[in-house]
């Protein structure tokens, strides 16, 4: 039995080659697709600055200084103060931690969730699988913004519920399209294999077929991550996602950016700039890597 | 066909039936109603146990759940969608008034995303892998970017900065005063309409690129038909099916998707009335709303489906 087991659960490959075949891919990827990089590049510096965030930002995102609101672009404040006399950059600055972090947690924690369900749907499939489709089915006949706002209606605002509302949208989304190549997989000789060895559904759905579903999810996964950002951004922008005084993009676009967008309209160009410049440069970078990982989906 | 038709309407009920469910469970499984956030909020004064209770009795909030849930379910059968908890109008009343200002907005968005879309598709598609088609996925890409509601307040402030003008904040009726309505509800067409225009745009060109390698269109090159012709004769016309359905779609969810535009430009339409559901945990409209939007969604798609069965013959029903 020992034997079986690792020949069908290892993948095989010395990590020395794995992180050889990982650099020559990369390089592949930037000279193949320069706008997928150039969405990388920009990805790989929000991350950096939202990292180094405390060292980087000329002011604490939260102090006030009512000598100086709305004050204009320049020294000492090079994007200028909002209504609070906050520094406009220092805020948008941690404002990327909380674009990332939400993000990055949705898109994970949808996808992954999604993937899961849709590998079990499939490799049960029969009344599980018809119960689950209809169950998506429901989900999916909901707008993405409309289904976010009522989970945000159920668990309330605040960073951590609104990354669980931005989740669940994305779910069903991600579980339809795992669903169908796992169902193709489920066909394949060594899923038999494995349950001839007598492994059970669990270890089956987890180390043989979730493994090979990796493409699929990889490509929902970077699709969602914009989408998340947007969202997020909305959510905070309607008041019903973060809540101040945390950075947030979405948040600094609200109350008193329109209200005094006529005489401040830094405090309302800025952080859509940093929404837009973000989410363009994860679904280029999403796009490409969708081309690249399959060939079926690419756009001629 | 007819049977294909009948079946597909027929499995739009129990999805619906799934929708009002989740939406019935999801508003209250959790702490809180219309009574605490009518009485708790603000100034709390009138908090007493008593005033709550009754006025949970009134609005029938004490009731079993399978009765409340039946309730509105006899209602829906009749057409009556119940009274909202929070304002105690009927329910149809609040949503009629803002319907038809939404039912327009999605019209016009989706006339602005027509528009840009599909010659922006067409020409990307002719001109591939040149500078042209590059600028106009990146134009497209940015679109999906940026937010609308960004874009909207970009826009106003353009108008201020450069005309010195406003549009107009006060909603009037497109039959009181076609001018002032156009001249309030065309700006926001326009942002909604770009981001939404940006899906459509790369349908069109990946479908045109498609259709522009089949042997008829080569045949049709080789009998020396004018360009224009074979454009728009035979490619587009088969190119259209898959951008219809985007479009489709889209208009679907721009009826009841655009909470976050209408607050940008101060329009009270389905999606304020949403959002104002939901901060004042008032269950019957925001029942209403969430199948309503549903409703939408799934009639058109049925729609589109339905369309495209019977506009390309390959296509068999299952």
């Amino acid at each position: 039995m020992a034997v079986t087991d690792r020949a069908l659960d290892t993948l095989g490959e010395p990590a020395e080659r794995a992180e050889r075949r990982w650099l020559t891919a990369s390089r592949d990827f930037v000279r193949r697709r320069p706008l997928g990089a150039l969405g990388a590049l920009v990805i790989v510096i929000m991350s950096v600055v939202a990292a180094l965030a405390g060292v980087i930002a000329p002011y604490d995102p939260l102090a006030t200084d009512y000598g100086a609101m709305l004050g204009a672009p320049g020294a000492p404040h090079w994007l200028g103060t909002d209504a609070f006399g906050r520094d406009v950059l220092s805020r948008m600055i941690y404002g990327s931690r909380t674009a990332l972090l939400v993000g990055l947690g949705a898109s994970f924690f949808g996808a992954t969730l999604g993937a899961l369900l849709g590998v079990a749907s499939a490799y049960f499939g029969g009344r599980v699988d018809l119960v689950m489709e209809r169950f998506m089915d429901i989900l999916l006949s909901f707008p993405l913004i409309i289904l976010a706002l009522a989970v945000v209606a159920v668990l309330g605002t605040g960073i951590v519920n609104v990354t669980l509302a931005i989740a669940i949208p994305m779910v069903p989304r991600c579980a339809r399209v795992v669903r169908s190549t796992a169902l193709a997989i489920r066909e394949m000789p060594y899923v038999d294999a494995a349950r001839a060895a007598g492994f059970g559904h669990g270890r089956i759905i987890m180390r043989h077929m979730l493994p090979n579903v990796m493409a699929p999810y990889l490509i929902m996964l970077t699709a969602f991550l914009g989408q998340a950002i947007l969202l997020e951004a909305s959510l905070s922008f309607l008041g019903l996602g973060v809540q101040e005084p945390t950075a947030a993009w979405g948040l600094m676009l609200r109350g008193a950016a329109v209200e005094f967008a006529e005489t401040a309209p830094w405090m309302a160009f800025f952080p859509g700039l940093a929404i837009s410049l973000a989410v363009f440069a994860f679904n280029l970078f999403g796009d490409s890597l969708r081309d690249a990982l399959d060939p079926r989906l690419r756009t001629q | 066909m007819t049977k294909y038709v009948v079946k597909r309407l027929l499995l739009m009920i129990p999805t619906l039936i799934g929708v009002a469910v989740l939406i019935f469970l999801l508003l209250r499984v959790v702490p809180g109603d219309v009574v605490e956030a009518r009485y708790v909020g603000g100034s709390g004064q009138f908090s007493s146990k008593e005033v709550m209770a009754a006025e949970r009795a009134r609005l029938g909030l004490d009731r079993p759940l399978w009765t409340q849930f039946g309730t509105w379910m006899l209602g829906l059968l009749r057409g009556d969608l119940g009274i909202s908890m929070w304002t105690g109008a009927p329910i149809t009343e609040e949503i009629r008034l803002r319907f038809a200002l939404s039912l327009q907005l999605a019209v016009m968005a989706t006339v602005v995303a027509t528009l840009l879309a599909i010659p922006l598709g067409i020409v990307a598609a002719l001109k591939q892998d040149s500078w042209t088609d590059y600028a106009v996925r990146v134009f497209s890409i940015a679109g999906l970017a940026m937010p609308s509601f960004w874009l909207g307040i970009l826009l106003i402030l353009g108008l201020l900065i450069v005309f010195r003008w406003l549009p107009p904040m006060v909603y009037t009726p497109f039959w009181v005063d076609p001018w002032q309505n156009l001249a309030q509800l065309i700006w926001p067409a326009l942002a909604v309409g770009y981001r939404y225009s940006a899906v459509a745009t790369r349908m069109t060109r990946s479908a045109m690129l498609e259709v522009l390698r089949e042997d008829y269109i080569r045949t049709a090159k080789a009998k020396g038909l004018w360009l224009k012709l074979i454009l728009v004769r035979h490619a587009l016309k088969n190119a259209m099916l898959p951008v219809l359905t985007v479009i489709g779609l889209e208009f679907a969810f721009l009826l009841g998707g655009l909470v976050v535009t209408e607050q940008v430009f101060n329009l009270n339409g389905l999606g304020l009335l949403f959002v104002e559901a939901i901060a004042h945990r008032d269950y019957t409209l925001t029942q209403a709303l969430v199948l309503l939007v549903a409703f939408v969604f799934i009639l058109v798609n049925f729609l589109t489906d339905v369309a495209y069965a019977w506009l390309d013959p390959r296509i068999r029903y299952r």
